[in-house]
């Protein structure tokens, strides 16, 4: 190899400015290499799809106005068992017109609970009870425990209020009501969570927002 | 599976055999399921590892499904249990060290995740303990529960002879003779032992080779700053 | 607020510089700063061992990510890093396989600073700093050593804490300080845990007054005749980073070869056997980094006196600094520490051997002659030779 005297001369510079850049570009390549293993290591190993999970919960201890949560897919799912002023508080056209989206315009449920009161069958809500806002747990409001609570749902975070459909009232931060689960009644009395035989394409996945 | 794995295992499907044809790691797995599997486990190994060897998604779920879980308490607060997912470890049919003890003279049936490596002699011994079964010699008198093997020091193991000729069906046609099956299995064993053992030394491979291209280029450069000075 | 200066802000650099003189520093210590011309490749071990103890950390970091200091899923989460987690074979193995590479550069590191005198005024600090160094690494290893929860991590451990026991009167606050009880159990693991990753970064801090009470008194050289004028020296960049580089790319050869090729070496295969209070490996041995030590250990015919030795074995290298006061600096120039120091050298490798072994008769004999000579060399030869020795 022919060696310059002088780093000044021409030629002998841009040899070595070749050789320096090239040395330097392919070690930093390596130092970029060697970081995939380790960002490749945040991943989950366990990323197994969920789909086949499924809940069955009997719901012949619910009494109406009452409230019960169960856990499916490590979400807290609400089930109201609504009585009659519940589902008439429902439809009225004040109420309604507080409301964000009343008719469930946007995709947060499956075809089968898109209706004015967003559940398989009227007397029975199932709903996913984390606040579209920020994900806090919602709190259930026992029809006749107070003046003003028709059994609905109020976040403690920041002060959403849901209907019992689970319909978002508009002064509330939250902009989404609250999304359903896939729901099939197997019995009068006992339903499976996680799938829907109204709606056997609907997936969790593909709803607006949890 | 990791962004390695995959490219490894694409490459294997391509160059495999006919579906018939299996590697002794492969036949190996099916001794293990057929046979080891009724008294051991391998705790640190999942269902799900299996798909390195070529096992499909669906044949594992299918195996995993066979073993019950617990699975915390109904609502009644009775214990409930679940099948097993491919997330889960391959677990001992026994539900606990005690039971395992019970059903087998007092002798808890090792764990298999790491016997290759950690058992003095690794893979090779496993099959030649398989294969050392014989009568007790005229005057050797065995507990209760022991057989003699001439592999051990001490001549006797409380695992009664696993394998017998034709016990199970290759379906690649290979004769499942003893023989056979001592060596499938203990190629698995040295598999499950050593995991990504070909992943380590393809990478380290490909790692050696760069670090040399760096040591050549470094050592032009070095060169040509050194002599430069005088 | 804007004032008038020399370089304008839109001078990368100048901004920088004004508010926070980064670049300005990095040229003077790491660019134009004069090293000698005649460094050998013993000089490049040093930068080995940054590059090893970055690796270490964050290797480290990942490891933790996944580890779970509990004695009933240690074992466990290990093997899940080892089986399941992306690519945690590999940060593993980096990190078993970096114990390895840094302590082997360590003492090589050490073995050139006696060598070459390089422990000698005006470089005392220099080189207390480093031995602490070495201490807290060997301190780091053993906790690090015992997180897996294998059957030689646990027998590792207990043999260490009942030799700590035998310290007289701290013995056993000091292991109960750090056990948290009686044996090895729960709070001990999750305590060794913390030590283990707190040391990791407080060596960081360390290193960081090593290099600097380095560019203080900058390096010595195979002469041991620092240079007087610029004529005798070299800038750091490009001479020793290009050289620098060369070496450390072989190096990383080495380390790869270890962690993709030799992954057996890297811990004992007992180690993949989870913790039983109840039985003892029958070949129970440490790893090879503090075999010289337990050597030592098992040499003297008392615990407290095994204590004792083994301690002394490194305090005489803190004190060699005062032991050897000739001006002289390399052994080459010193015909009786040139003979003395090799077989000092000797001692410590067969020390090492001698601690892989069991103890039959023929390897204590090894060890106890080995370790006198240890002694000698430190307190008898170097204050000796420091009077009567008639430089070559």
């Amino acid at each position: 190899m022919a060696q310059s005297e002088t780093p000044p001369s021409p030629d002998g510079t841009k040899r070595r400015d070749l050789l320096a850049t090239g040395t330097l570009v392919l070690g930093c390549a390596g130092a970029c290499a060697l970081s995939v293993p380790f960002l490749n290591s945040l991943k989950n190993p366990a990323a197994t799809p969920l789909s086949d999970n499924t809940l069955e919960v009997d719901l012949s201890t619910l009494t109406p106005g009452q409230n019960m949560t169960v856990q499916w897919r490590d979400w807290p799912i609400f089930i109201q068992r609504r009585t009659s002023q519940m589902l008439a508080a429902l439809q009225g056209p004040a109420h309604i017109a507080t409301l964000r989206d009343a008719d469930s315009k946007i995709l947060q449920q499956p075809k089968d609970a898109t209706n004015w009161h967003r559940s398989v069958r009227p007397e029975y809500g199932v709903l996913v009870g984390i606040c579209t806002h920020l994900g806090c747990v919602p709190t259930f409001e026992k029809p006749g425990s107070a003046p003003e609570a028709k059994g609905g749902y109020f976040c403690p975070c920041h002060g959403s209020h849901f209907d019992a459909a689970g319909r978002v009232v508009q002064r509330a931060p939250a902009p989404y009501n609250l999304p359903v689960p896939p729901v099939t009644f197997l019995s009068d009395t006992k339903i499976r969570i996680g799938h829907s035989a109204g709606d056997p394409g609907f997936s969790m996945s593909d709803i607006q927002q949890i | 599976m990791t962004r390695w794995t995959r490219p490894l295992l694409l490459a294997a499907s391509l160059t495999a055999l006919p579906a018939a044809a299996s590697t002794p790691a492969q036949r190996g797995l099916m001794v293990f399921q057929q046979v080891c599997a009724a008294c051991h486990g391998m705790e640190h190994v999942d269902y799900g590892d299996m798909s390195a060897l070529g096992l499909s998604p669906d044949d594992i779920r299918k195996w995993a499904a066979d073993q019950e879980l617990p699975d915390g308490v109904d609502d009644n607060g009775d214990p409930k249990t679940r099948h097993a997912t491919p997330s889960d470890p391959m677990l001992s049919p026994y539900p606990n060290a005690a039971v395992g003890r019970l059903a087998n003279h007092g002798l808890l049936p090792p764990d298999l995740s790491r016997l290759a490596l950690t058992l003095p002699g690794g893979a090779d011994e496993i099959r030649r303990i398989l294969l050392s079964y014989a009568p007790p010699p005229p005057g050797v008198k065995l507990d209760e529960g022991r057989y003699y093997n001439t592999a051990l020091k001490w001549k006797h193991i409380g695992m009664p002879p696993p394998l017998q000729d034709g016990m199970l069906t290759y379906p690649d046609g290979t004769r499942a003779t003893s023989a056979q099956m001592a060596s499938d299995v203990s190629a698995f064993l040295n598999w499950v032992a050593h995991p990504h053992q070909t992943e380590r030394r393809r990478i380290g491979l490909y790692v050696l080779v760069y670090l040399a291209l760096m040591a050549f280029l470094t050592f032009l450069l070095q060169r040509r700053v050194w002599t430069s000075r005088r | 607020m804007p004032s008038p200066d020399r370089m304008p802000d839109t001078e990368p650099s100048g901004w920088l510089d004004r508010r926070f003189p980064v670049t300005g520093f990095l040229r003077r210590e790491y660019v134009a700063f004069p090293m000698p011309r005649n460094l050998n490749t013993l000089w490049s071990f040093g930068a080995f061992l940054i590059v090893t103890m970055t690796f270490m950390i964050a290797s480290g970091l990942f490891l933790a990510i996944n580890y779970t200091p509990d004695i009933t899923q240690a074992f466990a989460s290990v093997e899940t890093i080892d089986r399941q987690i992306p690519s945690g074979w590999f940060i593993r193995s980096l990190h078993m396989g970096g114990v390895t590479m840094l302590f082997a550069c360590l003492y090589i590191h050490l073995g050139r600073g006696l060598w070459y005198g390089s422990y000698k005024a005006p470089r005392e600090l220099l080189w207390l700093t480093g031995l602490g160094l070495m201490l807290m690494i060997m301190v780091t290893a053993f906790a690090g050593y015992v997180l897996p929860w294998g059957q030689m991590s646990y027998w590792g451990a207990t043999v260490v804490l009942n030799a700590v026991h035998a310290i007289p009167l701290i013995g056993h606050p000091l292991s109960e300080l750090l056990l948290g009880g009686e044996t090895l159990g729960n709070i001990a693991l999750h305590r060794l845990f913390v030590l283990h990753f707190t040391m990791a970064f407080a060596i960081l801090g360390v290193i960081a007054l090593h290099v600097a009470a380095l560019h203080v008194v900058k390096s010595n050289n195979p002469t041991g005749i620092d240079p007087t004028s610029p004529a005798q020296t070299l800038p750091f960049h490009p001479y020793y980073t290009s050289r620098d580089g060369f070496a450390l790319c072989l190096f990383l050869m080495v380390y790869a070869g270890l962690v993709f090729f030799l992954p057996g070496l890297l811990t004992l295969a007992d180690n993949y056997i989870q913790a039983n209070p109840l039985i003892t490996p029958r070949d129970i041995r440490p790893e090879w980094y503090f075999a010289p030590f337990y050597a030592i250990l098992r040499a003297a015919p008392s615990r407290l006196g095994g204590l004792i030795l083994a301690t002394g074995s490194l305090a005489v290298l803190f004190a060699l600094p005062w032991l050897d006061r000739s001006s002289i600096r390399p052994a080459t120039r010193r015909p009786l520490v040139r003979l003395s120091l090799p077989l000092a050298f000797a001692s410590f490798i067969l020390l090492g051997v001698a601690g892989m072994h069991p103890p039959t008769e023929a390897w204590l004999i090894v060890s106890r002659v080995a370790m006198a000579w240890w002694f000698i060399h430190f307190l008898l030869v170097m204050p000796l030779a420091s009077e009567r020795e008639i430089p070559s």
